[in-house]
């Protein structure tokens, strides 16, 4: 089916901040925005949604023009962070507003199970319950791009993550252009088709969530999505494979596309850097360090560690079994490996790099 | 037992007034002063020649002009008042504030100056008030002269007060609805409205009341047919301070009326 929901040129200044330009295409699919606060994900929903008016640019939904259109005449329909539903009416009145009928109301409330609490009053609900009623509603108006605006931000961990589960089928089985945005990544990777990155203003990469996390085109897409160790290095080889000069160490990695001498940014996930007891600590790739601090995640250990004779610090992820094993304090030692084939070049020029992201996924079963 | 430090906070405490026990006692004297005269009037009459008065054509005429001169005055205004506060709760710019500084003039303007305003463009002297008189409807000395001073004078309450009532309607509700496929009427009548209705209503009733009392303006503009507040006035002129206070009663307790509708509306759940 041909539903696209499509944006050109897109631009908003306001006081001292411009947005954009942006182009972006949505098909039948959810497409994740994923940024910081501030970062114009927002604005660029309610334009969408025709709340905001752009200073320049064009809004088209399956080739039908949407500029300049008032937000009741364009079939795209904005879920709220709050839900913002009427508070003067039950739960069933607000679905009811927007639906054709009583039995699409009924149907629509088994779908998000709030049949139990159709008769409550809208300012009544918990945050959980009023994004269910929030999304019975915009379903029930049979809308032909959705977009939601932080929809899971506000509520608890496990009830968000119950939501988010349930969320992924449903918003997959509509077959309409989804916008989500979210300044969570896993919110976004979890959602999302594909994924795309906003930081003041503008998209900095556009592309799976795997693909994304993997192969980060900017530092900031890197260290947003949680690669935390994002460091600075200049090509020192080209010959086998790209080594880098990282602090007068060599740092073999899979990069492809650079010249020798060219300053670059390379990036590591914390999860993918290994600890190792059995390589030599003058191999490539291979680094000693003390740990400078340790912090517990709930899930698993962030631990930071200084390694010999450099500024930058790298962080890695244990597991709670792996950190109680090798039972690490402040001021230990430690040896790290940053495994070539993790190490990500931002950057890489040329195209033929395919199944960068399988990879990936072996490196980490390796790994583990 | 008390040891010299205690003794002497103890002393102490008694003496300190505490800054809230100052305003209450201010703040008392305040409310004394506005319920002394009050009960004083009730006390002025016997209760029994207060229902015998009533009953006097002067005093039922003057009533039955009052409720419903106030009642078109107050539809009058919200028919009128609402779109405007609705529209100044949802503008921003320099003309929102001139337009808000016109609304608040009636209010600053003292009510008798309101009323030769009025008597400028509709008294008999004027075109519009000599077009009305040929036509057999004088806006002067008559019902819709009352009409006319007492809407001029009471309708920026509606006003002022549905404007901040809508302003308190989030707007993120309007987008909502809008969103869902429902034009602005639709959002306003079923969102916005239902949703502003307590302060709303609280600004009719002030409209109604402020209408009720209206008299300087209403003075000049029409002395016939009397209201409540002129025939106070002709009465105590005329005939002494004693035969004022049957009517004054009553404008005193449809005030309390109205003032109890506006402590209902305060305590509505969605405000």
């Amino acid at each position: 089916m041909g539903m696209t929901l499509a944006f050109d040129g897109f631009v908003k200044t306001y006081e001292g901040f411009e947005l954009g330009p942006i182009d972006l295409t949505v098909k039948n699919e959810v497409l994740s925005v994923l940024g910081p606060s501030g970062c114009g994900k927002t604005t660029l929903l309610s334009t969408i949604a025709g709340i905001v008016s752009p200073d320049a640019g064009r809004v088209t939904l399956n080739g039908r023009d949407l500029t300049g259109q008032p937000p009741e005449e364009r079939g795209t329909v904005l879920v709220f962070q709050d839900g913002a539903l009427f508070p003067h009416m039950t739960a069933r009145e607000n679905v009811a507003y927007a639906a054709e009928s009583m039995k699409q109301v009924e149907e629509l409330a088994t779908t998000l199970e709030i049949e139990g609490i159709l008769d409550q009053r809208a300012d009544t609900l918990s945050g959980g319950e009023r994004q269910r009623v929030a999304l019975a509603r915009s379903l029930a108006t049979d809308p032909a791009a959705l977009l939601l605006d932080e929809p899971l931000a506000n509520l608890d961990a496990p009830i968000k993550r119950r939501l988010r589960d349930e969320l992924r089928p449903l918003l997959s089985s509509l077959s309409i252009p989804i916008v989500y945005v979210t300044h969570d990544q896993h919110e976004a990777t979890a959602i999302g088709d594909r994924l795309a990155v906003m930081e003041d203003g503008t998209v900095h990469q556009i592309d799976t969530p795997k693909e994304v996390f993997a192969h980060p085109a900017t530092p900031f897409v890197a260290s947003f999505t949680g690669s935390i160790n994002v460091f600075q290095a200049q090509v020192a080889g080209t010959d086998t494979s790209l080594v880098l000069d990282w602090n007068d160490r060599q740092i073999e990695t899979p990069g492809y596309g650079h010249e020798v001498g060219e300053d670059v940014w390379f990036c590591i996930r914390p999860e993918y850097v290994a600890t190792t007891d059995d390589s030599a600590a003058d191999e490539a790739n291979v680094l000693d360090g003390n740990v400078t601090r340790r912090v517990f995640e709930g899930d698993d250990y962030l631990v930071d560690i200084a390694p010999d004779g450099m500024d930058d610090v790298i962080r890695i992820k244990l597991s709670p079994p792996v950190y109680d094993r090798l039972g690490l304090a402040d001021q230990d030692r430690i040896r790290v490996l940053l495994a070539k084939e993790a190490i990500h070049v931002i950057g890489d020029r040329n195209g033929d790099h395919e199944s960068a992201s399988d990879e990936m996924t072996t490196v980490q079963s390796e790994v583990q | 037992m008390a040891t010299r430090s205690n003794s002497t906070r103890s002393r102490t405490i008694p003496l300190a007034l505490d800054w809230l026990t100052v305003a209450l006692g201010l703040g008392g004297v305040l409310c004394l002063y506005y319920l002394a005269p009050l009960v004083s009037l009730f006390l002025s009459v016997p209760p029994g020649e207060l229902l015998a008065r009533m009953n006097n054509p002067a005093v039922v005429d003057a009533a039955t002009t009052s409720v419903l001169s106030a009642s078109i005055s107050t539809v009058v205004a919200t028919v009128f008042g609402l779109p405007l506060a609705y529209w100044l709760a949802r503008t921003d710019g320099r003309w929102t504030n001139a337009v808000l500084a016109v609304v608040v003039l009636p209010l600053v303007l003292p009510p008798t100056v309101g009323g030769i305003v009025l008597l400028t463009v509709f008294g008999p002297g004027a075109p519009i008030g000599e077009a009305a008189v040929a036509a057999g409807f004088p806006l002067t000395r008559s019902l819709a002269g009352v009409v006319l001073a007492q809407t001029f004078v009471a309708s920026p309450f509606v006003v002022v007060t549905a404007k901040a009532a809508f302003e308190g309607v989030d707007r993120t509700l309007e987008h909502a609805s809008r969103s869902l496929g429902k034009g602005r009427w639709t959002t306003a009548r079923n969102v916005t409205l239902p949703l502003a209705m307590p302060g709303i209503l609280a600004g009719v009733t002030l409209t109604f009341t402020r209408a009720m009392g209206e008299f300087g303006a209403t003075m000049i503009m029409a002395y016939y047919p009397r209201t409540m507040p002129v025939q106070i006035w002709v009465a105590f002129i005329e005939l002494g301070l004693d035969n004022a206070y049957p009517v004054a009663i009553l404008l005193l307790l449809i005030s309390v009326a109205a003032l109890a509708t506006l402590t209902t509306i305060v305590s509505n759940p969605w405000e």
